[in-house]
């Protein structure tokens, strides 16, 4: 309520010339108001879009009070949300020369105050997707910026499939990478996440060179019989997606080792409190150069050292052959968001505790990055998966054909255990897991099996740093 | 780093007692002045001329105790013409001196426009003649000093082929570039921010210690988006990405001409985002031009357009109040940040 006048100290609304909506000019008269003394119009402080009434008609308020809110930010001529969504569909449906009646009947400061053309071309654009946002922003949701196009384009990204959180959703860099990132998992191996999943992959590649699979590579995994009649009633609402290729594969890979491997499992438990000392010893020193120390490691290590003295688990059942192989090329699974591979390290058996560390960050940071090679997937000779992340203290993994065996690093818990003392046994707190492997009863023994298992216990429980 | 030579019965202003070759805190003021009399001490071609420098010292006091030291004939007063200053130390480094010309203040500078872009930048041209000179510009508002001591002309010498230019934001820099701008063969325009005199403070090498024209510093590293500044507004983006704790870098360009082309494509590329700031007026300034060469060279690398804060293109008034609103303020800065950040 503007001062009008030394000695008036209030005024009274008595009729609105504009609504929440309107575009007003500065000086135009935007409402009456009486006082004591004189009727008078109150001209608009500024022009721009009015964004609310404050003070209704018949109400009278002192001097001062505000009366009105004008969004001077607005520019005339551009869409109100109400006048939008008035207007938007039914306008478009028309010819343009019938649209701008059919916006004036619902917006006539818009008609009033600029010129026809622009109304009907106003009515005619785009629809309410690129109406401001209902908190006054541009919606920027289908604007993508130089950098953002290139980065969806090297990544085969959907844009439509990303949220934006810049000004009015714009998909901002950050958005972008956030995506691929969670799409194709952390790439800086900041989060050391489970490198297992039960059993592992092998890509296609490999199992088209082999003959004995020819027959079965047209025939994937066989399709769940069809449920009888009326049990989906019973089952409920569902949903029904087809199976990446990766899945295709590993359940193809895994029914195939299945019915080919006599598959036996072996588990012994291991006390890792020296593995746990020595790892604390070594881990500062190692974390300096850049390679984090994992139990896996130590795992690996003892592993590839016993494979060594047991060449009967380092070898591949061909036909009615065994093929032993010199060097250790060890698989390691690699959990991905849907799926697994299992990268090899290639001649482990010359790799330090530090190299073999080293070995499975590089390959398992690269799996997840889908950077690795597809030869870095074929050629292993016995694999390692690590499911006791997820807090899994038992396994049966299943053999990933040709290898004979499969090893699985569980979860490593505090156990009560019975140690032996020179005061006679007693109870302490000590980290073990549980080593479990499946092996092929067709290559070899469970005494085999539970001897070699013997010895990398043995290792992990001695542990000593060589190389 | 080599010692500086002994200065035989000189003014041992260098800190006595103290390791020639460590560190010493200066202000950004003293470390010009370290600057200047640790080159006239190497080189007896080194001298200075410019009004009221010599018995007086310098408007500043930049020069104080030069005449003492070094005597004044290679600290030289000069009558009040700009003009006849820079065509004096035009012809002495063609004849092979090495003067460092004081503009009282940077405003003056246009009296002497004609010797220092008609002749200085391009006698190498057209005639092969090294001028190897150096035009001190003390520049910058912020005190109420008005319309003609408040200036950052900076922009016009960029459109003038063969000179150089530079802008050093820390007395660190403000030592280096000045002892770099002396050894180089080219007439070389060197801004000094009259509001950093004082205030500015850090630890400066003591003896030789030259930074190397065209290349910007990383002032602060960050990911998230990038401010390019120079001079005064380097601090104004230090303090601001200080007090909005946000991942900014700061790019420090240090030499205006020629441009670090690679340390801004590089920072540009990083981030995606960019506010290229400064004091001086808008059209035309140093921030077109960098925000030109990121748009025409990284603009696939973009996440955002590249905005500029700067002083609109009016004079610097003299009233506080409308200076303040006239020259970028710490508020502007965090404002414009803000708004990258959030686009």
């Amino acid at each position: 309520m503007p001062q009008m006048g030394v000695s008036v100290a209030e005024g009274t609304i008595i009729e609105w010339r504009k609504r929440p909506g309107d575009w007003v000019e500065a000086d135009e008269p935007i409402c009456d108001v009486t006082t004591d003394k004189i009727d008078v119009e109150i001209p608009a402080p500024a022009s721009g879009r009015v964004e609310a009434i404050l003070v209704e008609p018949g109400t009278t308020v002192a001097v001062g009070t505000a009366l009105a809110r004008i969004d001077a930010e607005a520019k005339p001529g551009e869409a109100h949300p109400d006048e939008n969504a008035a207007n938007g569909g039914q306008a478009a449906a028309e010819p343009a020369a019938e649209a701008a009646p059919a916006a004036a009947e619902t917006a006539p400061a818009a008609t009033e105050d600029a010129p026809t053309e622009s109304t009907a071309a106003e009515a005619e654009g785009p629809p309410a997707e690129h109406a401001p946002a209902e908190n006054g922003e541009e919606d920027r949701s289908q604007f993508y910026s130089p950098v953002v196009r290139r980065i969806a384009g090297k990544h085969d990204v959907d844009l439509e499939q990303v949220k934006g959180t810049g000004v009015g959703g714009r998909v901002r860099k950050k958005d972008v990478l956030a995506y691929i990132e969670a799409r194709e998992g952390a790439p800086d191996g900041r989060t050391e996440r489970a490198l297992h999943i039960e059993s592992p992959y092998r890509p296609d590649e490999a199992e088209a060179a082999r003959p004995s699979e020819a027959g079965t590579e047209a025939a994937p995994a066989a399709p769940a019989a069809a449920p009888p009649q009326g049990v989906e009633e019973l089952v409920g609402p569902t949903r029904r997606e087809p199976m990446s290729v990766m899945r295709q594969a590993i359940a193809r890979h895994m029914t195939e080792s299945r019915r080919t491997a006599a598959h036996c499992t072996t588990i012994v438990e291991a006390d890792f409190s020296r593995v746990a000392a020595r790892r604390r010893e070594l881990r500062d020193a190692m974390r300096r150069r850049g390679v984090n120390l994992t139990y896996l490691a130590f795992v690996a290590r003892a592993t590839v050292e016993a494979l060594q003295e047991h060449p009967r688990l380092n070898a591949s059942v061909d036909g009615t052959d065994i093929v032993y192989h010199d060097d250790v090329n060890l698989g390691i699974a690699v959990a991905l968001d849907d799926g697994l591979v299992v990268p090899v390290i290639r001649r482990a058996q010359r790799l330090s505790l530090e190299g073999m560390a080293a070995g499975i960050a590089d390959v398992a940071e690269r799996a997840r990055a889908g950077r690795l090679e597809p030869d870095e997937l074929q050629g292993g000779t016995f694999t390692i998966t690590n499911p006791g992340q997820f807090g899994a203290v038992l396994a049966t993994p299943i053999i990933s054909q040709p290898q004979v065996a499969i090893l699985d690093l569980e979860a490593i818990v505090k156990r009560p255990v019975v140690v032996e003392g020179a005061d006679g046994d007693s109870i302490a707190i000590h980290p073990m897991s549980y080593l479990c492997m499946s092996w092929d009863h067709r290559g070899l023994d469970g005494a085999d099996a539970a001897r070699f298992l013997g010895d990398v216990k043995a290792r992990l429980e001695s542990f000593e740093v060589s190389g | 780093m080599t010692a500086p030579e002994a200065a035989a019965g000189g003014l041992a202003t260098a800190a006595d007692g103290e390791a020639p070759s460590g560190n010493r805190e200066m202000t950004y003021l003293e470390a010009i002045s370290d600057g200047l009399r640790t080159e006239m001490r190497r080189d007896e071609s080194v001298f200075c001329l410019g009004e009221d420098i010599g018995a007086f010292g310098g408007a500043f006091k930049v020069t104080d105790g030069f005449v003492e030291e070094f005597g004044a004939e290679r600290c030289l007063d000069a009558p009040l013409a700009e003009n006849a200053i820079i065509g004096a130390a035009v012809g002495a480094a063609a004849e092979g001196m090495r003067p460092v010309c004081e503009m009282q203040f940077a405003d003056f500078i246009s009296c002497g426009f004609d010797q220092l872009v008609n002749v200085a930048a391009k006698l190498h041209y057209r005639q092969g003649v090294a001028v190897p000179m150096v035009v001190r510009l003390p520049s910058g508002g912020g005190f109420s000093g008005g319309p003609f001591h408040s200036q950052n002309p900076e922009a016009w010498f960029l459109q003038a082929p063969g000179l150089k230019v530079v802008a050093p934001a820390t007395a660190s820099d403000a030592k280096g570039l000045l002892v770099s701008a002396i050894r180089d063969p080219n007439p070389v325009c060197y801004l000094e921010h009259k509001g950093l005199y004082r205030h500015v403070k850090d630890q400066v090498p003591e003896g030789e210690h030259a930074v190397p024209i065209g290349e910007a510093r990383i002032a602060r590293p960050g990911e998230e988006m990038t401010v390019i500044a120079y001079g005064s507004s380097v601090h104004l983006a230090l303090r601001a990405a200080e007090e909005l704790d946000e991942d900014i870098e700061v790019l420090d360009l240090r030499t205006l001409a020629p441009l670090d082309r690679e340390g801004i494509l590089a920072s540009a590329r990083k981030t995606g985002k960019v506010l290229v700031a400064h004091e001086a007026t808008r059209t035309c300034g140093v921030g077109a031009e960098v925000a030109a060469l990121i748009t025409e060279e990284s603009f696939e690398d973009l996440d955002a357009p590249v905005r500029r804060l700067t002083a609109p293109d009016v004079p610097i008034p003299f009233s506080p109040p409308l200076e303040q609103a006239v020259l970028p303020q710490l508020d502007d800065m965090k404002e414009a940040c803000g708004e990258l950040l959030a686009y």
